[in-house]
């Protein structure tokens, strides 16, 4: 279960205070896969990095399973976006110069899973993601906009996280890959019962998910 | 695939970049080495020469060196209150006089030559125009058949040579010396005199109208002071009719701190009748520039070192700043701030290991040149004043500093690691502040 309450960011900037999240409260049951759409500049991506913890909310609580992340330190903030959450962005952002392969294997390293153990998990990643073999030992650079995002979403899944963030994943991307790469998570969250939040502005995406949010001016709009 | 692999592996991210690097750093690095085997080299010479020169005041007739110049002898009594100084330990006199075919039997072991010939001349018409120089006899003529007079040296302290003119250090070969105030007709030999006499200790030869008995043979090791003689300086006052007269004589003092103290207060003791002076503060003078280049090559080993971090500095907030986004993404994806630094530091170490790699390579190459260099060009730029003995000790420290070798030993291969480490660790610093202030949320804005 993932709850949000009156979650409220505000960035303080030289002129006006920017209020991008503005008392926001939603709640998305497990294995629910989410959409959140809404205009450029809406908030979007600020709700996701707040419930990332890439960013600490202004005010307001974010419950995930039983713990209340607005209230945990840095340490425990560090394991969270490690091994609970798994992140897939827009333009992909793979280490360029670690290969598929090692780049799925990161965030294990990062949660010190045994080298081994690495090295088996992120090839049956890369295989369930539809990566073919020999482009395991590819860099970033060598690989299309699609495959590159495969290989983040098989990254994303490294860790078996319990909550899957992606924001406009299918932004870089042509309709068909982007319908494949939506299909692909739409899969996921299926087998291996992750909650999915994506942010989209592609209406026919957003249609097909179990809950939809739209955000305006940082705040939710009621249906 | 770990931390440390990922910083050596990022460290040829940019291969151009990491060329530069590498090589600025070389060279950089390259520069302190040589700088520090310069310190190296001229700090031994220092020590050496300081250890060297010992603290002795030595004090001679005014005017005279030797058997050069003019002037009266010292004597006993004005030598006496020396001793009585506060700091000076002991007082060693001597007395040298030159024995000829009129005065001994004994046949110098020195061949004339062509410069004997010429100095026979040159001293012969000096001590025809001034009577009553130390040496008498008849060597002002200066025919085909002259042979160069045997110096004789009567002293209270037979094994130093450090204060006559041939110098040396005394070994006794054979036999024994005399105690400093005998009044024996007894003689201590050079090795080369006793060669070309057939002398052994226990034989005996005349002196002064005087059979005297050789006591023992020394090697000083040069054939100027092997072809003299030495005997007690009683023995010699008396036989050469110069009783209580000194032509020198050396005052120790008992800290090389107290030389210069010494030396003023023998000064004011002995007045215009002697000329004063100490190895110690010529030797000071000779090795300044020895001092300058220890000072220069600190200061220059500094300042590569600063430059070397500065440069690392720089490279590694560049490479932060490049690398923003990413860092932002291990963060999000569970790297932590210290798990980065270290990245991010092997990557620094990794550079600078390459460089001090190369910096070694100069090092060794140029590091023995430099020092000369700098030796030569600092030595040249102050020539020693000093005149007579001392000139000429002082032109050998002269020659002795500028012989300083440089060389590239083990300690200086790990000053340069070391020198490395420290540059990587002081340069990643900032980087790591820079490192620590990404946040993770800035991923989620577009490129
Ligand atoms: N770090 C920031 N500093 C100041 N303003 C920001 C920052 N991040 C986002 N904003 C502002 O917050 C608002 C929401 O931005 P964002 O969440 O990126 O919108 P969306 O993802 O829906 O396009 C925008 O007005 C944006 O300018
Ligand atoms: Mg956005």
């Amino acid at each position: 279960m993932l709850q949000i309450t009156n979650l409220k960011k505000v960035f303080k900037t030289a002129g006006d205070d920017v209020v991008a999240v503005n008392d926001v409260s939603l709640s998305v049951a497990d294995g629910q896969f989410a959409s959140i759409i809404g205009k450029s500049g809406s908030g979007k991506s600020t709700l996701l990095s707040l419930l990332g913890a890439l960013d600490k909310p202004t005010s307001g609580h974010i419950i995930v399973g039983d713990k209340d992340i607005t209230k945990m330190h840095d340490r425990a903030l560090i394991q969270y976006r490690g091994r609970k959450i798994g992140f897939v962005f827009q333009s992909y952002n793979l280490v360029p110069n670690l290969t598929a392969l090692e780049n799925v294997m990161l965030p294990m390293e990062y949660a010190k899973l045994a080298k081994s153990e690495r090295i088996k998990r992120a090839t049956h990643l890369l295989d369930q993601v539809g990566l073919s073999a020999d482009q395991h030992s590819r860099k970033p650079g060598k690989l299309s906009g699609g495959q590159q995002q495969r290989v983040a979403i098989a990254r994303a899944l490294a860790n078996k996280p319990s909550l899957i963030l992606a924001d406009e994943p299918t932004g870089n991307l042509d309709s068909q890959t982007g319908t494949m790469i939506f299909k692909l998570l739409h899969e996921l969250s299926r087998t291996e019962n992750t909650t999915i939040v994506v942010v989209t502005h592609d209406l026919s995406i957003s249609g097909k998910t179990d809950v939809t949010f739209t955000l305006r001016d940082g705040k939710l709009v009621k249906k | 695939m770990n931390v440390f692999s990922r910083g050596i592996r990022n460290a040829f991210r940019n291969s151009i970049r990491t060329f530069s690097i590498v090589l600025i750093l070389g060279l950089i690095i390259g520069l302190s080495l040589a700088m520090l085997v310069a310190r190296q080299a001229v700090s031994q010479k220092i020590s050496s020469v300081e250890s060297s020169v010992g603290n002795t005041v030595s004090i001679s007739p005014a005017g005279v060196r030797g058997f050069s110049g003019g002037g009266n002898p010292l004597t006993a009594t004005q030598i006496a209150p020396i001793q009585k100084l506060s700091h000076v330990t002991s007082v060693d006199e001597s007395l040298s006089d030159r024995l000829t075919s009129s005065t001994t039997n004994l046949q110098s072991s020195i061949d004339a030559g062509s410069l004997g010939r010429r100095f026979a001349g040159n001293d012969g018409g000096q001590n025809i125009a001034q009577s009553g120089g130390f040496s008498g006899g008849n060597e002002g003529s200066a025919t085909a058949t002259f042979s160069p007079p045997v110096i004789v040296l009567g002293t209270t302290n037979p094994s130093d040579l450090s204060n006559t003119e041939g110098g040396g250090t005394f070994k006794l070969t054979s036999g024994k010396v005399f105690a400093s105030t005998s009044t024996d007709n007894v003689a201590v030999i050079g090795s080369s005199l006793a060669t070309k006499n057939n002398l052994q200790v226990g034989s005996t030869f005349t002196a002064y109208s005087t059979t005297i008995t050789v006591l023992g043979i020394f090697d000083a090791g040069n054939t100027f002071s092997n072809s003299q003689l030495i005997m007690p300086l009683v023995t010699l006052q008396t036989l050469s009719g110069q009783a209580g007269d000194i032509t020198s004589a050396v005052a120790t003092v008992d800290s090389i701190t107290n030389v210069d103290s010494v030396t003023t207060a023998i000064k004011n003791q002995l007045g215009s009748a002697a000329d004063v002076t100490n190895a110690a503060t010529q030797a000071q003078n000779t090795i300044a520039p020895l001092k300058n280049i220890q000072t220069i090559s600190l200061y220059s080993l500094i300042g590569a070192v600063i430059a070397g971090a500065v440069i690392i500095l720089l490279t590694m907030i560049m490479i932060v700043r490049e690398r923003r986004r990413e860092i932002g993404v291990i963060k999000a994806i569970g790297a932590s701030n210290i798990n980065i630094m270290v990245q991010f530091m092997t990557e620094a170490i990794t550079l600078t290991f390459l460089g001090s790699i190369i910096g070694i390579g100069l090092g060794v190459v140029a590091g023995n040149p430099i020092t000369k260099l700098l030796v030569t060009n600092s030595a040249n730029s102050s020539a020693p004043t000093g005149a007579g003995r001392f000139g000429r000790a002082f032109g050998g420290i002269t020659n002795s500093i500028t012989s300083v070798h440089g060389t590239v030993g083990w300690s200086i291969i790990l000053y340069g690691l070391g020198g490395a480490l420290v540059i990587a660790i002081l340069g990643s610093a900032l980087a790591s502040y820079f490192i620590a202030k990404v946040r993770p949320a800035e991923v989620m804005r577009a490129e």
